[in-house]
């Protein structure tokens, strides 16, 4: 890693700067002990440094625990009811609490007491009697190496979704694309990114890196700005009129970083795409990457896509060759890790190439975001859990089909501040725009319904990317044709995450949580971007025939 | 925001007299709310003038339900406009707070 690039190095301090902000607070201890003389023992020699919460059982500190998720915890063996080696196994098998450091306090220093508890999850031991002095030192020493493994977390995520994902772009008609990126504990370099060849063209690059944690990741990222540097050298070397070909761009990338690969003895493999839309003509270089799913709509079949390309930084391969497809309106094409292919279920069988391809056949029909969601609850349903050992991706492109040829015939926009008071004047201009419209194409109740989104989206817009900041604007354009109604917003707020919001609970203990499911639920598509400007846009889609 | 009440035996009916309740004036509503249920346990929202409810009015009536509960008491509602209870039965509120056509009715439930 170390000669590998000097600019990922000044990425690492940026974040490792934001990391700081974040944790200010004094880390919470829970000490478990059913002596009194103990508790207070130790709570003296911890107070000063840290926030202590006690707990005289096993079932209540498994409570305190997943309630409110200490930084480290104290555990005394010998309690009645619940002993220490339960109530640890309990909090390792519970996902909140299963990372939290546990210290087990013991008055049995045989050998065999120590092993049973390293046996069930715990870090460290401390025998009593104890010195203050010890208990200090192995309390800090297990804090200091928590906070380490967080940071790498932290920073491996946050390299993951600034530096490995690229935005598809969102102006090439008759396109869409659709993405699902689960992060592991242990971020393992999955890149992909998009590039802009013309109004009717465009590239895709999917990748992944051989190795796991930051060094890979930061090598992900190394190779996605290396391609962005290729093709800004290959478009000044050659005829501007001409886009360089795939297999030259992935050509360059390889003689560029395959001194570096060798250096790291690691390699990347990868598949990257043009889609051009004047030929309807996909052309792709693989190298090693898992086969690419090419679903035909007309045909109702499938091919898998491969080349022969060795993965970039296996030396001897000096040229790569590249491999031409048709598709046709309604295709499909997915692309995607081998961490979703390897997913193992509690059996140890995976997941599979044949599954994904199956479970692509029978949803390559519907959305591109719905067939990322049926996915992702297919691996879940599958696995039996949310949480991965590898990072998984997976990028869907589908052509649209022609909607009848008609163009969006009616437009019109406005522009707010972004203040609550102004959720009515966007009403307002929504139903005067879809009054416009024939009556038979948008009823009455239809309106209302759009309303309803439309307010939702605002104020979420309002309340989230602007922080309720009432010095900031909002554009909305509106379109329609005879088929469907588009209504874009935009913003220059904070980025809009839709998978960190928990679904609503509908018993009446929760007031808030309704805003995304309305949406979800009142138009036929909802898409969220970010270009690389900071602008927001949120885009709803509302299918004017064939019911909703 | 207006709010008009109306005694009738231990129940309390309250009119609200606002055409929206969405994020721009929940705020209001609950502050404004607050007075009511310090003296009435038993309430009545009379929803007729409310012609659109938004997530935060959703979320501001169940606020409201949940109050009364901790004191003992309980949230209805009646009239409710088409619009609005289109939002309803989307986020499943009628299941939550319970809902008459009439006063009558609503009054006679208590």
């Amino acid at each position: 890693m170390k000669e590998s690039c000097f600019q990922s190095s000044i990425w690492f301090r940026l974040v490792r700067v934001k990391v700081r902000a974040v944790e200010e607070a004094k880390p919470l201890v829970l000490i478990v002990d059913d002596n009194p003389t103990n508790i207070d023992l130790l709570v003296n020699t911890l107070k000063n440094d840290y926030r202590l919460s006690v707990a005289k059982n096993g079932p209540k500190a498994l409570d305190y625990a997943e309630r409110y998720l200490p930084d480290l915890i104290l555990l005394d063996i010998m309690m009645p009811g619940m002993n220490g080696y339960e109530a640890c196994t309990r909090l390792k098998t519970t996902v909140q609490t299963k990372d939290i450091p546990v210290i087990f306090i013991t008055a049995m220093s045989e050998t065999e007491h120590k092993t049973r508890g390293f046996e069930v999850g715990a870090v460290d031991y401390i025998t009593k009697p104890f010195h203050a002095a010890e208990v200090k030192a192995r309390v800090r020493t297990h804090l200091s190496l928590k906070k380490a493994r967080n940071h790498e977390i932290y920073i491996a995520s946050k390299i993951q979704k600034t530096l490995l994902l690229g935005q598809p772009p969102r102006d090439i008609d008759r396109i869409k694309v659709a993405q699902l990126t689960i992060p592991s504990q242990q971020v393992d370099g999955d890149f992909y990114d998009f590039f802009k060849v013309s109004d009717k063209c465009f590239d895709l690059v999917v990748g992944d890196v051989m190795g796991k944690g930051i060094p890979a990741a930061l090598l992900g990222a190394a190779i996605k700005s290396h391609f962005l540097r290729v093709l800004n050298e290959l478009i000044r070397l050659t005829d501007k009129e001409k886009f360089p070909e795939p297999e030259k761009i992935v050509s360059s990338v390889h003689s560029g970083m395959i001194g570096h690969l060798n250096d790291l003895e690691t390699f990347v493999t990868l598949c990257y795409a043009r889609f051009d839309l004047v030929k309807y003509l996909l052309t792709y270089v693989d190298c090693g990457h898992m086969r690419t799913i090419h679903f035909q709509d007309s045909l109702n079949t499938f091919s898998l896509l491969q080349g022969d390309n060795m993965p970039i930084g296996f030396p001897g391969q000096g040229t790569f060759s590249q491999i031409s497809v048709p598709f046709g309106p309604g295709d499909l094409f997915v692309f995607y890790s081998d961490g979703l292919t390897e997913i193992k279920n509690r059996n140890g069988n995976l997941y599979g190439e044949k599954r994904l391809v199956d479970f692509v056949n029978r949803n390559a029909r519907i959305e591109p975001e719905k067939i990322i969601r049926n996915v992702w609850e297919d691996i879940i349903a599958f696995s039996k859990s949310d949480t991965f050992d590898d990072d998984i991706t997976c990028v869907i492109v589908k052509i649209e089909k022609e909607c009848s040829g008609r163009a969006l015939s009616y437009e019109s926009e406005l522009e707010i501040n972004s203040d609550l008071k102004e959720l009515k004047k966007v009403r307002t201009f929504v139903r005067e725009f879809c009054e416009n419209l024939s009556e038979s194409l948008i009823d009455n109740n239809r309106i209302n319904l759009i309303e309803l989104a439309v307010t939702e989206v605002t104020s979420n817009i309002i309340k989230h990317a602007y922080n309720k900041r009432s010095d900031n604007r909002i554009q909305i354009n509106a379109k329609a044709s005879n088929e469907k109604i588009v209504l874009l917003f935009y913003d220059w707020g904070k980025e809009f995450d839709s998978k960190s919001v928990p679904p609503p609970v509908f018993d009446g203990t929760q007031e808030g949580g309704f805003g995304l499911y309305i949406i979800a639920h009142t138009v036929n598509e909802v898409d969220y971007s970010r270009d690389d400007k900071g602008e927001n846009c949120t885009c709803l889609k509302f299918n004017l025939t064939g019911g909703y | 925001m207006e709010l008009d009440t109306e005694k009738i035996g231990d129940i309390t009916v309250v009119k609200v007299l606002t055409d929206v309740l969405d994020a721009s004036n929940t705020e209001e509503f609950k502050a404004d709310i607050a007075t009511i249920f310090e003296k009435s346990k038993k309430v009545l929202f009379e929803m007729n003038q409310v012609k659109f409810i938004d997530s935060s009015g959703c979320g501001v009536l169940l606020y409201c339900l949940r109050q009364l509960n901790s004191l003992g008491g309980t949230l209805k509602l009646y009239g409710l406009q088409e619009s609005v209870r289109t939002l309803f039965d989307l986020v499943r509120m009628h299941r939550i707070i319970e809902v008459f056509n009439t006063k009558e009715e609503a009054i006679k439930s208590f």
